[in-house]
């Protein structure tokens, strides 16, 4: 990796604890740069809060894949046992719903189970390769803020990123130790 | 997680719950109008009598025992999160002792309501005298006391380690002697409360057998007692006792089971009734049949979509289970839709002409209701409305935020 051909990512800031990391983080909220994020060893609760989440529309996915699966399943036995090919089990009518039941209770549950994860991998744009480890102690025992230099400024609104600005932002939270983060390629 | 950052109050003991008189007066009238209705069933329609006090019998038994069985485990699991609601869940217990006398009542109208306990019907019935050796009145009497005195014995003891321990609070001794009872009681009640549902619901078709009757009963056991602690907790709440120690993630926990239980519900009584609709046998299906012609169809209709459906999608999103309203919306609804899968259970097997539900059904409910929010009320004056001595109920208190 040449050294002159580094593109700035953005600032990271590294914490000890997760009480300051916590306060920290709303003080980020509240300075409203465009991007941010936290990296931490392990879920901080009231982190959600402390970064303005909104609730994900993850449900929704689920709810919808709950609903398509339930219909497939249906359709699917309905169509093969009454229209395609009906076959006269126990002088039972060819359209036996109670029999569907457990067949649309299991496509119910895979397809929101299935659907439930590639919306999560989705909404939280992974598998990313593109991005390195910042550091390996984020994993471990240190909790990092970072406050990213958008790639496009969507929102004239929000606070823009000044490098000198951000790093001394950061160090009056109480960041052990800021550093910039350079764009890398994949691996 | 990260618990260190909470700071760490010290819990005020809200005492015990004393009602207001007009409360406790309304209570008393209803007994009083349940009395007086139950008189006049038995003088006036004793065929609709019978039915109607079964059902409320067993549906407040449910309640009551209910409330052991949920305190159980979470004494068994040594659960957190339920520590400020398992002192409402233990005061339902004090209906039990009533459950006794009802249950006695149960003995002397059972010419009435189980049709095996008639020798003549029983003489040449193939079926029938080769179940006699389980289906007799002397053993249907001994067994159902010796299960009810069992509950009483381990709610005597559960509850009273559990108001031991508000005397002598932080003592880890309590907890573990219940972790000890809870598990034995727990399979007393699971066989207990499996044959009890055989005996006083099943056995009033003798030629009908289901072994998942057990497992249904206990469906709606579960189902309702969770509705009625989640209504009085949030009472408790609304009247400020519990206001310090429930917070809407207590309510959130509640309101998932109560949701996991109606897909619980649902799953079970339809596993029953697919196994016995696909197998086809001719001993099986009169029991499902009854209830599915003409004057019964629509009433199982009513069962299906208000005991399953309506609360499905009622608590399906978050914010249902975390509103106090809507919770109290889906409980009080719950409850209803309890009585009705009892009276599907039980009536179909006395009246072919479809659902009976007036004055005599009712006005018993009223006056159960009444004695039932009595006894628990009294409990309630007499203890601590939250179990206060447990050494979870910190940690359950200020670390139970997201």
């Amino acid at each position: 990796m040449s050294s002159n051909a580094q593109i700035l990512e953005g600032v990271v800031g590294f914490f000890d604890d997760p009480e300051t990391t916590l306060e920290a983080m709303k003080k980020v909220t509240e300075a409203n740069y465009e991007s941010y994020d936290s990296y931490t060893p392990y879920p901080i609760h009231g982190m959600d809060d402390a970064m303005g989440l909104k609730r994900s529309p993850l449900p929704w996915i689920t709810l919808a894949a709950g609903i398509a699966g339930v219909s497939l399943a249906f359709a699917l036995q309905y169509w093969t046992s009454v229209v395609d090919w009906p076959v006269n089990v126990g002088g039972k009518p060819f359209n036996s719903w109670p029999a569907f039941v457990p067949v649309m209770f299991e496509l119910t549950i895979l397809f929101s189970g299935i659907f439930t994860l590639l919306g999560l991998l989705g909404l939280c744009r992974l598998p990313n390769t593109g991005r390195k480890v910042i550091d390996p102690s984020i994993t471990r025992d240190r909790f990092a803020i970072m406050i990213d230099l958008p790639k496009k400024v969507r929102n004239s609104s929000c606070k823009p990123f000044e490098e000198s600005e951000v790093t001394q932002f950061l160090q009056s939270l109480g960041a052990k130790d800021v550093r910039k983060v350079y764009e890398e390629g994949w691996f | 997680m990260s618990a260190h950052s909470h700071v760490e109050k010290e819990l005020v003991n809200p005492g015990s719950f004393h009602a207001s008189g007009r409360l406790k007066g309304v209570l008393f009238l209803c007994a009083l109008v349940g009395l007086a209705a139950t008189a006049g069933a038995f003088f006036t329609d004793t065929l609709r009598a019978w039915p109607s006090f079964l059902i409320n019998h067993f549906y407040f038994l449910c309640l009551g025992l209910g409330g052991l069985f949920f305190a159980a485990i979470q004494w068994l699991t040594g659960a957190m999160w339920s520590a400020p609601v398992r002192r409402v869940s233990e005061s339902f217990t004090a209906y039990l002792p009533v459950a006794v006398l009802t249950t006695v009542v149960i003995f002397i109208g059972m010419h009435d309501l189980f049709h095996w306990t008639h020798p003549e019907v029983v003489k040449g019935d193939i079926v029938l005298e080769g179940k006699a050796p389980y289906l007799n009145e002397a053993f249907f009497i001994v067994r159902n006391c010796v299960f009810l005195l069992a509950w009483l014995f381990f709610s005597h003891k559960m509850i009273g380690n559990s108001l031991a321990q508000d005397q002598d609070p932080g003592n880890y001794r309590f907890n573990l002697k219940n972790r000890v009872l809870a598990p034995i009681f727990l399979v007393v009640f699971g066989f207990g409360f499996t044959f009890t549902s055989f005996d006083q619901l099943m056995s009033l078709d003798p030629h009908w057998f289901s072994t998942m009757f057990g497992v249904y009963a206990f469906a709606g056991l579960f189902y309702s007692n969770l509705a009625i602690t989640c209504l009085l907790t949030i009472y408790l709440r609304r009247k400020g006792h519990l206001k310090e120690f429930v917070n809407e993630n207590h309510l959130h926990d509640l309101g998932k089971f109560m949701f996991a239980f109606t897909v619980f519900w649902a799953y079970i009584g339809f596993s029953q009734f697919m196994l016995i609709w696909y197998a086809n046998l001719p001993e099986e299906t009169g029991y499902f049949l009854r209830r599915m012609d003409d004057a019964w169809m629509g009433f199982s209709l009513v069962l299906f979509f208000g005991k399953f459906i309506l609360p499905f999608f009622w608590l399906l999103p978050r914010a249902a289970k975390r509103s106090e309203s809507r919770l109290m919306i889906a409980g009080i609804f719950m409850l209803i839709a309890q009585w009705v899968d009892l009276a599907w259970l039980v009536q179909p097997e006395f009246f072919k002409d479809g659902p009976h539900i007036g004055w005599i059904e009712i006005g018993m409910f009223v006056g159960f209701a009444g004695v039932f929010g009595l006894t628990v009320l009294r409990f309630l004056s007499k203890n601590n409305v939250v179990a206060i001595g447990d050494p979870r109920l910190q940690e359950s208190v200020f670390h139970h935020h997201q």
